[in-house]
């Protein structure tokens, strides 16, 4: 550990300015700062500070994914082969998994590094939890270029296009998988795409419950073959990351618990999508519409819903920004995931342009929060 | 038994006339209280004989400063030194008897420091003496006129801009917060038993200065009788964590600013107690308490100085480490200050703490037993942050904003920061009155910098957007 300081403080002065390397030290401060907490001292008051940094935050994030990242890499092996044993399907999953990710990081950070050299600031710390995230929404047969066009859209267009980290309207893992699906529907849709084995096609529990018009979706669900508790531990076809509503779950309560997703988005999608659900139920004996029928609970674990609300929907930048805002963003966000599911038989699932759709609201939201903060204030003044 | 019953009866006669004051409780929930090492104990000593004091002018906001004197002058205490260009009456006096030894210039002619050598004794300048009573029917021309020439006015200073008070306006309150949360404050019953003369009649003075309502905010736990029964005062309390002290904090709660001329002066309970001395003994008061603390010194107590002190001098009988950083105030919203410079004119506090450049090996993937952390994401948060040490470093690098929220969880006030912060850097006037940048301070934003994880620099920011929208409002 001393001989990889003394290497960096060797090279640090050709990173600084009149350095040879001076243009490429947003790559330096990279590197210096993943293995070295800065030891930089306050100039100015406080001249104390939190040891809480964008990299604390930020591997946090990446923590509560590993529950179902490591879940999800077990199912895939699972789903293809459900006689083998565990470290054989393990062993499937992984090698199945692990070149996405590296696609999705190495091709990403190429992209980062450019634009961070480009625009001279430095590579910032969100781009590891968008470069997990993808991958984990993606069906696990998905060929690697996609992945890499992928996560190139959703990085040059949906990030560095509006300004880059901190500046995006949208949350880029979700452009990039909007990308993919619109781009190669083909490839996207359908069963066989969801699971590894080829002769296997298992439909995943969404794409059962709007097989058939007119029966009930939870009926369809289980003849699938596919109970409850199938869908709530994960053992269903589906994304690499988000069959399993209980490991999104545990992530769930670790981002709560450490409050680095702010807990009144995810409350407010829940409520949403349950009232929603519920006025689905209801008006759903008087209609055709299978999907109507399902039930709040059968909502929660079937497909991205889960793995949306708690990983997407909550990225504190695309989301609003006030606290009030939050709980309708999230409300939002619920309504039109359920709206999108039950509504269009051809696109069972919502969970994705609903969120996208929520990223495109929030800034409205904040800004009639924000009235309201000013007219309270307005009011309070003139109360004196 | 019947002894306690009796007791009881007793204690429930005292002060049969007068009531104790009836007064709202705030109770404020966003702060934090930083549990730092090195607390000051309440034992009061007095520093030893200083052979110069300092004036520094960069302590005053909002005044040009222009000089009376040259170097060689012999001046008393409370003579006149340096007055306000726009308020030709509004003096700054000498702290001490002696010679203006050097008066040290820097850019424009800027005085940056002036050095006074001490006499052997004080001799004072005569200021009107009054005794309690009289002071309680002086007229406001009267005191305005003693305040201004004895150079105790820039004690009062003003919000919005935190400057020293316009003498040609009349603000629509005074506040006097005596109830610090800052760490190592003063304790403010303790510095009251030690030196309680002043203090009644200053607030009196305030009251007949202005017409307006004197605020007096004290902690709910306050005892000491001059301040739970002071006269002229409206009584508040608030209790909560830092910075629910704050001057700022109790304005915004009471009686907020609403636009640039919208006026509250305010001074802290010390300051008062000095003016009071000014109109009972006629000379100008030269002491004050304060508190020297931090893991870095020796020796942490309160200290009895002399106001203009060098921190060296304050320090000489001290030890503190070399590798340490020297704080004028506490260590949130203090100033960093070589021993040659005196204490602050409105700082209380002397704080030494460690300077550090220790760089651990991934850091941000340990446990963190021993980060100090308002967040739940170090392991220190379990012990409450006990064991885990504060100095001089930032703890990351500087990033974009973030809004996880954490700044928002420190600040007692029903202002937006993120979005006020945004409006600053905008240099957007209209959207930051909006928003409420009048009501805002540094100090009070102090702690929303301590906790953000994208290591912005938020007490500059609202000090920058202070300072646009005072010359470009």
């Amino acid at each position: 550990m001393r001989r990889l300081r003394n290497i960096l403080d060797r090279i640090e002065p050709e990173f600084q300015e009149g350095g040879r390397w001076n243009r490429f030290a947003p790559l330096y401060e990279m590197v210096d700062t993943l293995f070295y907490v800065p030891g930089t001292a306050t100039s100015v008051a406080p001249h104390v500070r939190d040891a809480v940094d964008m990299k604390r935050s930020m591997i946090t994030v990446i923590i509560a994914l590993l529950p179902a990242l490591f879940f999800g890499m077990y199912n895939t092996g699972y789903q293809a082969s459900p006689e083998a044993g565990f470290l054989q399907n393990m062993q499937t999953g992984v090698l199945a998994v692990l070149p996405l990710i590296l696609v999705s990081y190495i091709v990403g950070g190429l992209w980062e590094v450019l634009f961070a050299v480009v625009r001279r600031h430095d590579i910032n710390e969100g781009f590891l939890v968008t470069g997990l995230l993808l991958p984990m929404t993606l069906p696990p047969g998905i060929p690697l270029w996609m992945v890499a066009l992928g996560i190139s859209f959703g990085i040059v267009i949906g990030k560095e296009v509006t300004g880059g980290t901190g500046y995006n309207i949208f949350n880029p893992a979700l452009v990039a998988r909007a990308f993919i699906f619109f781009a190669y529907p083909g490839q996207m849709s359908g069963d066989p795409v969801w699971s590894l084995a080829d002769e296997l096609t298992a439909a995943t529990p969404l794409a059962a419950a709007s097989s058939v018009q007119g029966a009930d979706a939870v009926g369809l669900v289980s003849g699938a073959g596919y109970s409850l508790s199938d869908m709530f531990l994960g053992f269903v076809p589906g994304s690499v990351g988000g069959t399993s509503t209980l490991a999104i779950l545990a992530g769930a309560v670790l981002l709560l618990v450490t409050r680095i997703a702010n807990w009144r988005i995810m409350a407010g999608g829940v409520a949403g999508m349950v009232a929603t659900a519920l006025l689905a139920n209801m008006i759903a004996p008087a209609s055709q519409n299978s999907m109507l029928s399902l039930t709040p609970l059968y909502h929660l674990v079937m497909g991205g819903f889960a793995f949306g609300i708690v990983f997407m929907a909550t990225d504190p930048v695309s989301a609003s920004q006030t606290n009030a805002g939050r709980w309708i963003y999230g409300v939002l966000i619920g309504f039109f995931c359920v709206l999108i599911r039950v509504l269009n038989q051809a696109f069972v699932e919502g969970i994705m342009l609903s969120v996208l759709l929520g990223n495109a609201f929030a800034p409205m939201i904040d800004y009639f929060v924000l009235q309201q903060n000013i007219a309270k204030r307005k009011r309070a003044y003139a109360k004196q | 038994m019947h002894m306690l019953w009796a007791k009881s009866i007793l204690q429930h006669h005292v002060d049969p006339v007068i009531p104790l004051p009836v007064m709202d409780v705030i109770r404020l929930k966003k702060g934090h209280d930083l549990a730092l090492q090195g607390q000051p104990e309440k034992q009061l000593f007095s520093a030893g004989r200083s052979t110069l004091l300092k004036i520094r002018p960069a302590d005053f906001r909002g005044v040009k400063l222009k000089l009376m004197v040259k170097e060689g002058d012999h001046v008393r205490t409370g003579a006149p030194v340096l007055y306000s260009k726009t308020h030709p009456d509004l003096f700054f006096t000498s702290p001490g008897s002696g010679r203006i030894s050097r008066i040290v210039s820097g850019e424009r002619r800027v005085i940056n420091e002036i050095v006074i050598d001490l006499d052997k004794t004080d001799s004072f300048e005569a200021f009107e003496r009054f005794n309690e009573q009289s002071i309680a029917s002086l007229s406001s021309e009267r005191i305005k006129g003693q305040l201004l020439r004895s150079g105790l006015w820039p004690a009062i200073r003003q919000r919005p801009f935190s400057t020293v008070a316009n003498p040609d306006i009349v603000p629509k309150a005074v506040f006097v917060s005596a109830m610090p949360t800052a760490p190592f404050a003063p304790d403010t019953d303790y510095l009251l038993e030690q030196d309680d003369r002043g203090f009644q009649s200053g607030l009196s003075v305030l009251k007949n200065l202005t017409g307006r309502p004197v605020h007096l905010v004290i902690g709910r736990k306050a005892s000491h009788p001059l301040l739970t029964r002071a006269k002229d005062v409206v009584h508040h309390s608030f209790t909560g964590p830092h910075p629910a002290g704050n001057v700022g904090i109790h304005i915004h709660h009471i009686a907020p600013i609403r636009n640039r001329d919208d006026s509250v002066w305010y001074l802290s309970l010390q300051d008062v107690s000095r003016i009071g001395k000014l109109f009972l003994t006629g000379k100008y008061p030269v002491e004050k308490i304060i508190t020297v603390g931090g893991s870095s010194v020796e020796k942490r107590l309160y200290m009895k100085i002399r106001q203009g002190m060098m921190l060296g001098d304050i320090l000489r009988d001290n030890r503190y480490d070399e590798n340490s950083r020297l704080i004028s105030g506490d260590v949130l919203a203090g100033e960093i200050r070589i021993p040659e410079e005196p204490l602050g004119f409105y700082h209380e506090i002397l704080s030494v703490i460690p300077e550090n450049s220790d760089r651990p090996f991934i850091g941000w993937l340990r446990p963190g037993l021993r980060n100090y952390s308002v967040s739940n994401l170090f392991l220190s948060r379990l012990l409450n942050n006990r064991g885990a040490g504060l100095d001089t470093r930032m703890h990351g690098s500087p990033r974009v904003i973030i809004p996880f929220g954490n700044i928002e969880s420190v600040l007692p006030m029903d202002i937006l920061p993120t979005f006020l912060v945004k409006m600053i850097i905008a240099r957007d006037i209209d959207e930051m009155e909006k928003l409420g940048i009048y009501e805002c301070d540094p100090e009070d934003f102090a702690l929303c910098s301590f906790v953000d994880a994208s290591k912005m620099e938020i007490s500059e920011i609202i000090r920058e957007g202070l300072e646009y929208v005072e010359k470009n409002g």
